[in-house]
């Protein structure tokens, strides 16, 4: 049996008497990109300081591929984006990833194409001579993503890494990632979940420091009932409802928000329901924006009753 | 392959070091350093030592300078050592709980030290930054029993063989006075999360330390033994003593380095970063 790539056994750990993980325990083998939701103060980030072994859990055990956190086997294959951390002012940002390079083993000429290496990945490769003063807050996060992506690591961290990018890096950002998987496994925590419903199959719901019990995937293929989410322009909410609910195999719609529905429908009995739906709004000559299979991650995971 | 433990402290250290010579900050102290140790050489130091070369063979001399309580100076065979000694014993100690007092506690706080611990060990963390401000204050050490070297050079070109042996005694001493200030400020380092507040909990503990082991071993003189624990307690034993005589209390810092570096890689271990 392969070693899981993350196992946490009964993790818990609290600041000064609040707790911010309780009890949690969950395994990860898979190389697809696996993203960590939930709300502000959930524990994300203090899973991922005692994945990467910046603080120690007060108790239960955590391993990656098969070994404590901080262990110097691990320094070549486990990476991450730490929250809010920022390079030393004093030195240049090439001097800084070169060192990390070569705190990683590499001499001092791997060192160096390394750094141009990662630069030029997040597009910054022109800034190597820059101090980090110099850099906006989206460069700053590029450039600790690149350090995050030194020496080619196993697993790599991600704190929100698309948390102030422009919508172009923010794509650079994805492309890197799927550029990598499956070699790496990268662990994503995010508010983003547009972001993460693109980037990950598997989602894990972190709420009050407690980790929900079931790990979401972002596909619904096995589910007997199927949903289509649909985003309308300007629409008069009630009489779409009504319309939309006459259809055959339409088993329930709901409008979770302004211009907003979520259709809840038996593929069994109607196969076809999006080509049923479109004729639908072309028939009633309502304009759409998105129509989408299944429901947004956000509705999955923090509205839905059935999860 | 992941890096052993020696050659990533060893990396680290080296780092230091390029944080004095390769950055504004550091060059701009060096400059400072320079300049005021340019004239404490040029007059404390060169006065001092003309005053003491005159009257090192006269008797007078030597009374007057034992009533005011600098007799020891004369044992030195170069004046100027002789002062430069007094000085370091001084300057270097207040220096050092100055300049190695950001040892980890500014990349702690900025998130620095989560990008290197990531790549390298705590422990390698913490002995590469003390390696790294030792080496950096061993160098400032070189340079100033340099210039001094200079100084009695150009007094007296013959003095050189014999100065060398009182330079030579000086920097090891000097190095060796300075590891517990060292060791004491990367345990604090470690702990705070400022320079500066680790440079005032220094002198609050050393002044408390003192202080309490003072007065409770006047009440209680077994407890005297005490007072080794506390950093640079040798001192004024230390101003008595001249040339290769200094080494008599080298044992003490040893010991005291070693205690404070196992408190701060005990702390190190468990903060977390």
């Amino acid at each position: 049996m392969s070693t899981p790539i993350i196992q946490c056994n009964n993790l818990s750990h609290s600041y000064a008497g609040k707790i911010a993980l309780d009890n949690i325990s969950f395994e990860l083998d898979s190389s697809e990109p696996v993203g960590l939701v939930g709300p502000n103060g959930a524990g994300k980030s203090t899973l991922l300081s005692i994945l990467c072994g910046f603080i120690r859990p007060n108790s239960g055990s955590v391993s990656l591929f098969g070994q404590n956190p901080g262990v110097a086997t691990l320094n070549t294959q486990v990476s991450a984006l730490p929250q809010d951390a920022r390079l030393d002012p004093s030195f240049t940002i090439g001097e800084q990833l070169h060192f990390f390079a070569r705190l990683q083993g590499l001499n001092k000429q791997q060192g160096n194409s390394e750094t141009a290496r990662v630069l030029e990945a997040v597009g910054l490769k022109d800034l190597m001579k820059e101090k980090p003063a110099t850099l906006s807050h989206g460069m700053a996060k590029r450039v600790s993503i690149a350090q995050a992506l030194i020496g080619n690591p196993k697993l790599i961290l991600l704190d929100e890494p698309t948390a102030g990018l422009d919508p172009i890096n923010t794509r650079k950002i994805r492309n890197i990632i799927a550029e990598l998987t499956p070699s790496t496994t990268f662990i994503i925590s995010s508010h983003d979940l547009n972001e993460l419903g693109r980037l990950c199959q598997k989602i894990l719901l972190l709420e009050n420091g407690k980790m929900s019990s079931t790990q979401l995937t972002t596909t619904d293929q096995d589910k007997p009932t199927q949903f289509f989410t649909l985003q309308m322009a300007a629409c008069p909410a009630p009489e779409v409802i009504k319309e939309l609910q006459q259809l055959v195999g339409v088993l329930q719609v709901s409008n979770p928000q302004k211009d907003e529905f979520i259709v809840e429908y038996n593929p069994i009995i109607e196969s076809q329901i999006d080509i049923k739906i479109l004729h639908c709004l072309i028939k009633n000559n309502w304009q759409y924006r998105q129509f989408s299979q299944g429901k947004t991650l956000e509705e999955k995971l923090f509205f839905d009753s059935t999860n | 392959m992941t890096p052993g433990f020696l050659s990533q402290t060893f990396l680290i250290s080296q780092f230091e070091l390029k944080r004095l010579f390769n950055t504004r900050k550091g060059l701009l102290f060096l400059l400072t350093f320079s300049v005021v140790w340019y004239f404490i050489l040029l007059y404390p130091i060169r006065f001092s030592a003309d005053i003491f070369a005159q009257n090192q063979n006269s008797t007078q001399g030597s009374s007057f300078f034992e009533f005011i309580g600098f007799g020891a100076l004369l044992n030195w065979k170069i004046p100027e050592f002789g002062v430069y000694w007094r000085f370091a014993l001084l300057m270097f100690p207040i220096l050092c709980i100055t300049i190695t007092a950001d040892q980890t506690c500014s990349d702690r706080e900025r998130g620095t030290l989560r990008f290197l611990y990531l790549r390298a060990s705590r422990d390698s963390l913490f002995f590469g930054r003390f390696m790294g401000v030792m080496a950096i204050q061993m160098l400032l050490i070189l340079i100033t029993v340099f210039t001094s070297l200079l100084l009695v050079i150009f007094r007296d070109s013959n003095l050189l063989l014999s100065s060398l042996s009182s330079a030579v005694a000086i920097s090891i001493n000097l190095t060796l006075i300075l590891l517990p200030f060292t060791a004491m400020m990367a345990t604090l380092s470690a702990c705070i999360s400022s320079s500066r507040l680790a440079t005032i909990w220094a002198i609050l503990i050393w002044s408390f330390l003192a202080g309490i082991i003072s007065s409770v071993s006047y009440y209680l003189p077994a407890l005297e033994i005490l007072k080794i624990l506390i950093p640079g307690y040798q001192m004024t034993q230390l101003s008595e003593l001249a040339e290769w005589q200094t080494f008599q209390l080298a044992y003490i810092p040893i010991l005291q380095s070693m205690v404070l570096l196992g408190i701060g890689r005990w702390v190190m271990t468990r903060q977390s970063l």
